[in-house]
């Protein structure tokens, strides 16, 4: 490896650090990462509910939905601060007064934001984890006594999940990020970085759409399909249960798949974020 | 690359767009600057002049409208030009939970210091903005002077040949600010060139080789400080143990010999010369 290039990844490492470092301290951070954990361990009530089988499908469901509502927001919240810390506090002038490259500075933030969202997002996956892989073994030991067939829990699933879940919070940290070099409030970062991850979360009926309705006119497929490539499909990433609890019904690749598209879109992403902050007047 | 200049700036021009029209606002106006190696130079002018605009376009953060600027030889805003520059930005601000020897560690880090030197070049900077011992302590726990000095040392810490200091002593008691003074003086003498960029005008004459002053985004004075200061219609006659007949008497006969405009007084210290004398030996520490 170059020097050249060794040196800038100790640039990119040093910067994800402090970033890292400032953002694991943020009481945001705190608060939704006991909330989380509170949802997540409040779904060991559902036990009292006589749901059979279904029970744990139902636990993990509340489990992933938290993990995913908590996590998404303090992706969207987390990323925009770091970016913006940086910019209204004026760090960013004696940061980028260095020979630090602007992409350098940003591939930094969103290491340091994306370790932190690794941090909650393992943390409360084991968390969950181990809350039904519990249940799981009560729930086993009960349908061997009354003759039932036991659930399915895949811990390998879990772990997938984690990953799946870990990459798309990254993607949304990238599409923050990318928001965060054009704009010029932290506000309007969150606003608009909110709107994408429901674009993104939405994407999916542009998809179905483009791939059922075959009688659209050419310009209406045209927009179905620029939609389908722009914004990224976050739905493809939630599919927790599905490894979890019946980890055949996931089709071969779709992790895979999955795991490709994210972290192209996470590439392209930074890669606009780069292109917008270069010029960007400190 | 070798050159007699540590910053050229030629034509600069910067406007920036304000409002939803967009309307131009001229920030700097077809500006030239020399600024010779191995001086102190200060930038003045009054508030909205300029100043904070040129320094940044010099450090490559803000790009001009038109013009061209180059640091020790080098096209500004390139690595090579800010891996040979410090900067220390008015009114600095540090990550709180960091310690002063952390930050200025990090700061020498991302501007390439080498593993085996960065000790030694964190202790030295350390050493040179009196921060030694508050070093350890966390910079939430720093005040504005010290906060000021933590920023100087992270702007020296890689040995850059030029340092830009934009109002280093903004917030500052006399005392904090002459030993920011004393600290420019040393970096001088160190063979760097420092840019100072400051409302202390007393201090600026103090530690200034050569001054430029803008106004509305222009140059209206460039020069050597003792050449633009001096009154050349004027002189000062300086004595001690003076009579008030010998005072009569000088007078009669300054008068006798063509001079005009006499004015005979005590000459005054500063209040910054006061202020220091009187609380000498208090330290921001």
């Amino acid at each position: 490896m170059p020097d050249s290039m060794k040196s800038s990844f100790r640039r990119v490492a040093w910067i994800s650090r402090i970033t890292f470092l400032e953002a694991i301290r943020q009481r945001f951070f705190a608060f939704l990462i006991v909330l989380s954990a509170a949802l997540v361990i409040s779904s060991v009530s559902f036990r009292f509910m006589d749901f059979g089988h279904g029970e744990l499908k139902f636990v993990a469901d509340f489990g992933f939905g938290g993990i995913f509502f908590f996590g998404s927001i303090l992706a969207l919240v987390m990323t925009a601060q770091m970016f913006f810390a940086e910019i209204e506090n004026r760090t960013a002038l004696t940061l980028l007064a260095k020979p630090v490259g602007r992409f350098e500075f940003l591939v930094g933030k969103f290491a340091g934001v994306w370790a932190v969202l690794g941090v909650f997002i393992f943390t409360l996956c084991t968390l969950l984890g181990l809350v039904l892989w519990g249940r799981h073994q009560e729930l086993v030991q009960i349908a061997e006594a009354s003759g039932r067939v036991p659930p399915d829990l895949s811990v390998g699933g879990i772990f997938a999940y984690t990953l799946l879940q870990w990459l798309r919070l990254g993607v949304i940290a990238a599409m923050v990020l990318a928001v965060s070099s054009v704009a010029r409030s932290f506000l309007f970062a969150v606003v608009v970085g909110a709107m994408t991850v429901l674009a993104g979360q939405l994407q999916w009926i542009a998809q179905e759409a483009l791939l059922r309705d075959k009688e659209l006119g050419v310009l209406h497929q045209a927009f179905l399909w620029l939609i389908t490539r722009l914004i990224p499909n976050l739905q493809q990433f939630n599919i927790g249960d599905a490894l979890t609890l019946d980890v055949t019904s996931v089709q071969v690749g779709a992790i895979g798949a999955a795991s490709l598209s994210g972290g192209v879109y996470i590439i392209v992403l930074m890669c606009i974020a780069g292109l917008a902050f270069r010029r960007r007047e400190i | 690359m070798s050159t007699s200049l540590a910053i050229s700036v030629q034509g600069l021009t910067k406007d920036f767009r304000v409002g939803l029209a967009g309307h131009k606002l001229r920030a700097v106006d077809n500006l030239n600057l020399e600024i010779p190696r191995g001086q102190v130079y200060g930038l003045l002018g009054p508030n909205g002049c300029g100043k904070s605009t040129t320094l940044k376009i010099i450090l490559g953060l803000v790009a001009p409208t038109a013009g061209k600027i180059s640091i020790l030889g080098f096209p500004s805003a390139t690595r090579e030009a800010r891996s040979r520059t410090g900067f220390l930005p008015e009114a600095p601000y540090f990550h709180k939970f960091l310690t002063g020897r952390e930050l200025v560690n990090y700061y020498a880090r991302l501007s390439g210091v080498e593993e085996t030197k960065l000790k030694s070049a964190v202790d030295a900077a350390l050493e040179l903005t009196a921060m030694t011992e508050a070093g350890n302590r966390t910079i939430g726990t720093y005040s504005k002077g010290m906060l000021q000095r933590i920023g100087l040392a992270q702007a020296i810490v890689h040995e850059p040949e030029l340092v830009i200091l934009d109002e280093p002593t903004a917030g500052v008691d006399p005392v904090g600010a002459a030993a920011i003074g004393k600290m420019i003086l040393e970096m001088r003498a160190q063979g760097r060139t420092i840019v100072l960029c400051s409302h202390l005008l007393g201090q600026v004459e103090q530690v200034c080789d050569r001054v430029a002053i803008m106004d509305k985004g222009r140059l209206v004075l460039e020069g050597r400080v003792d050449e633009v200061l001096a009154r050349r219609d004027r002189q000062v006659i300086s004595a001690s143990h003076l009579t008030d007949a010998a005072c009569a008497a000088a007078e009669a006969a300054l008068i006798a010999n063509g001079a005009k405009d006499i004015v005979i007084t005590h000459p005054r210290r500063s209040l910054d010369e006061l202020f220091r004398e009187l609380v000498k030996g208090s330290r921001d520490a």
